[in-house]
């Protein structure tokens, strides 16, 4: 303690930007490498290792990319069947994109998906119909995320028909039977998406989504559309589904509360990069992250009783285009050192099971 | 349920046009009446309690749809008190924010009509001389004398609106960038309401005036004043936004919405930054929010609607201490928090809103309450006081009324 003040007294430590940044990328190439060997995880129904998505923003006329914003960034993690991960944080931290390139609606740009047992990263198209009927999305917006031109009947039987999944003739009991799961009363079946209010459309998307049985489900912010009374109708129903049909669930939602309902385990990113990872019990009891603490303190309390004390966050989320070199935190964070605006924090295990990236948490050990 | 469901839902070409006839009569005559030529004396009004700023009584708006009336806002009453913020809540479409657009007169005519009601505004303004100019306050530089009238803003016509709109009541919409004009920098759209508020601004003096809101609201003008609209984030947006109400130093604003397209980070930055301004302008704040949690923190008075209606009104701690309509209580078990346990079920109300157009005679909220009663197919329930401040529209507590 008493060096490190007469260092302070004498000359700030200097920092070579470019060097540390270099000695961070081979470390964690190196550390990428070691995990792409390791064995799969024979319990898990997805395993996301590394997953790395970016988008060009820059090209030469020759079409060479020379700019790129990275969207997620090393994010990693493992979901047993039955079993919900939660992705929150705020708009524009990478969550939605995250979730698209798990289902490989984005062809992620580095990292490992292993979904059922098999690396699907670098699956055809035509290989990946087969592993679409195990994975479905259910979209934010119920109201732009149905064809407006077709009966609710043909939106749920289409998927059942393509992916033959029961006999041409039991098309429509399969479907009614489906839809009496979701809540949905049999004679919708002849009725158009208008007819319908956010909730019902939501529980239509629901229904399309579970039509084709699959193991996996993103939930895509699906209450963020809907009113307080029929968000409660929708999170009850993905719960009773889940423990009917034994799904994995990833939950991507801003809102904290809600996530903490549904989830097991949860996941914090902020501007592309996992902040903190832990089961509900660890980040709800004894969030680490000074985000995570941050993000927490922000929700409005519905008790006028108790005026909580907020952890202040200071502007605006950086852009992701030119995220801050170090901690990419440390422009926002109320504890930020000097060694936070140029080392990237190491993403470590803390406690069992529970990951945080941060510079603090370190000085504790 | 199953009947409402079974009926039939179209309508014939017929009924349409006979819906259309009837109302292009009815939006003819309540048109003509909005754009009529008043004398000040038409308008003029007596505030029923000295302690409020705005009253709204009985107020009705509807939409003049093919499909029928839709009555968006059925009857709604509530007071803003002086120096306090009132929070709005209920479900999307219930009205809420009907009821504010009918405040500034900015429901989109001939289909929305403002059709029976009261709004009383009390306004601080010029004092102004026969020709119209303000009268200089003797011995003041730049000051002039002021004089409180109180309007009713439901019978003002739509070419008096000048007086309050901007001015006295002024505005934050629910989305920033759609509110700001994209094609002129931010420093023009601020001086333009000093321009046009302050008898004998400058430009020099709208610059300055600008600037000081926009440091108010936590921005160092030198960045911002002469950027576009699309070069700032959502939240600095809704800063301007907030910048651009409190220019014209109004003695209310109506804030619809103000943080529901925000991130949670921010959201905590616009409502520190909206209570820290209330206690600068001395004003009050009218927040309309389906969210609870804003309401809680935010709110002194709290008034829930359902479908166009007022359900139930009260202080904050009334409402979410002791709420006593079956709705308030549904809305608050059904919203997820963190201190809740997440093992069991979480509460639902079931059903959906009523469709807007026909409105059954009864309580409005019958088909989804667990509670109701032979009473509640009766008519619509009356507003029972349960305490001083504490009003609730529901059969349940019309016998204990009685009773006590």
């Amino acid at each position: 303690m008493a060096d490190e003040k007469v260092i302070n007294n004498v000359a700030a430590p200097v920092y070579d930007d470019e060097a540390l940044a270099a000695e961070y990328q081979a470390k964690r190439q190196k550390q990428i490498e070691e995990d792409f060997k390791k064995p799969i995880d024979p319990d898990c129904v997805l395993e996301v290792r590394h997953l790395r998505k970016c988008f060009p923003i820059k090209k030469t006329v020759t079409g060479k990319v020379t700019k790129e914003l990275v969207a997620v960034d090393d994010v990693s993690f493992k979901l047993k069947a039955g079993e919900t991960l939660g992705i929150v944080g705020e708009s524009g931290c990478g969550k939605t994109t995250a979730g698209r390139a798990i289902l490989k609606l984005h062809q992620p740009t580095g990292g490992q998906i292993i979904f059922d047992g098999k690396d699907i990263t670098n699956y055809k198209p035509k290989q990946m119909r087969e592993i679409r009927k195990q994975m479905q999305i259910i979209f934010q917006d119920p109201y732009s995320s149905l064809p407006p031109r077709d009966t609710v009947g043909g939106i749920l039987s289409e998927p059942v028909e393509v992916h033959k999944i029961v006999p041409k003739d039991q098309v429509k009991d399969y479907v009614l039977d489906l839809m009496d799961k979701c809540g949905l009363r049999d004679y919708y079946f002849e009725r158009y998406p208008h007819e319908f209010s956010g909730g019902q459309r939501q529980r239509i998307c629901i229904a399309r989504a579970l039509s084709v049985n699959p193991k996996l489900v993103i939930c895509d912010e699906p209450v963020s559309a809907l009113d307080v009374s029929i968000q409660a109708q929708i999170i009850n129903l993905l719960k009773k589904l889940q423990r009917e049909m034994n799904l994995a669930y990833v939950f991507i939602s801003h809102d904290l509360s809600v996530v903490k309902f549904i989830s097991d385990k949860i996941l914090v990113m902020y501007l592309g990069a996992v902040m903190e990872f832990g089961t509900k019990e660890d980040i709800f009891t004894n969030p680490m992250h000074p985000y995570t603490k941050a993000l927490f303190s922000a929700v409005p309390n519905p008790d006028p009783t108790t005026k909580m004390d907020r952890i202040k966050l200071e502007g605006d989320i950086p852009s992701p285009a030119n995220p801050p070199k170090g901690c990419r935190f440390h422009t926002r964070c109320p504890y930020a050192k000097e060694v936070c605006k140029h080392i990237t924090p190491d993403y470590k295990e803390y406690e069992p099971g529970h990951f945080a990236a941060c510079h603090l948490l370190e000085k504790q050990d | 349920m199953a009947k409402q469901n079974t009926a039939k839902n179209y309508l014939s070409g017929k009924e349409i046009r006979a819906i259309a006839k009837a109302n292009a009569k009815e939006m003819k005559r309540l048109e003509a009446y909005k754009n009529r030529k008043a004398d000040e004396s038409e308008f003029l009004t007596q505030m029923k309690k000295q302690e409020n700023i705005l009253e709204i009584e009985d107020l009705h708006t509807f939409f003049y749809t093919e499909q029928g009336i839709v009555k968006a806002v059925n009857g709604v009453s509530y007071d803003v008190p002086k120096n306090a913020v009132v929070g709005v809540v209920g479900e999307s479409g219930c009205g809420k924010s009907v009821t504010s657009m009918s405040v500034m007169r900015l429901i989109q005519g001939p289909t929305g009509q403002i059709v029976d009601g009261s709004i009383r505004f009390v306004s601080n303004e010029y004092k102004r001389d026969e020709k119209g100019n303000p009268i200089p306050k003797a011995g003041a530089e730049g000051e002039y004398e002021m004089v409180e009238k109180v309007y009713d803003i439901a019978k003002m016509p739509i070419n008096e609106i000048h007086r309050i709109r901007g001015k006295q009541i002024a505005m934050i919409f629910q989305e920033p960038m759609t509110s700001l004009n994209p094609v002129f920098t931010i420093g023009q759209q601020l001086d333009e309401v000093t321009l046009l508020h302050v008898p004998g601004a400058t430009k020099e003096m709208a610059k300055a005036k600008s600037e000081e809101m926009l440091r108010l609201v936590g921005i160092i003008p030198e960045n911002v004043y002469k950027a576009f609209p699309h070069e700032l984030s959502g939240g600095m947006r809704q800063r301007v936004m907030i910048a651009m109400a409190l220019a014209a130093e109004p003695r209310l604003i109506i804030a619809d919405e103000p943080t529901t397209a925000l991130d949670v980070t921010i959201q905590a930055q616009i409502l520190d930054l909206l209570q820290d301004i209330k206690d600068k302008i001395d004003g009050s704040i009218l927040l309309i929010t389906h969210d609870l949690g804003v309401i809680a923190e935010m709110a002194d008075y709290v008034v829930v609607m359902y479908a166009g209606k007022v359900i139930e009104k009260g202080t904050v701690y009334e409402i979410f201490q002791d709420p006593k309509h079956p709705y308030t209580i549904g809305l608050q078990k059904s919203k997820p928090t963190m201190s809740l346990d997440d093992s069991t079920e979480l509460y639902n109300i079931p059903g959906n809103v009523p469709n807007p157009i026909n409105m059954p005679a009864h309580c409005y909220f019958k088909e989804r309450c667990a509670k109701c009663t032979a009473k509640c197919s009766g008519e619509y329930p009356g507003m029972v006081q349960v305490s001083p401040t504490h009003f609730v529209a529901c059969h349940l507590y019309d016998e204990e009324n009685n009773n006590g």
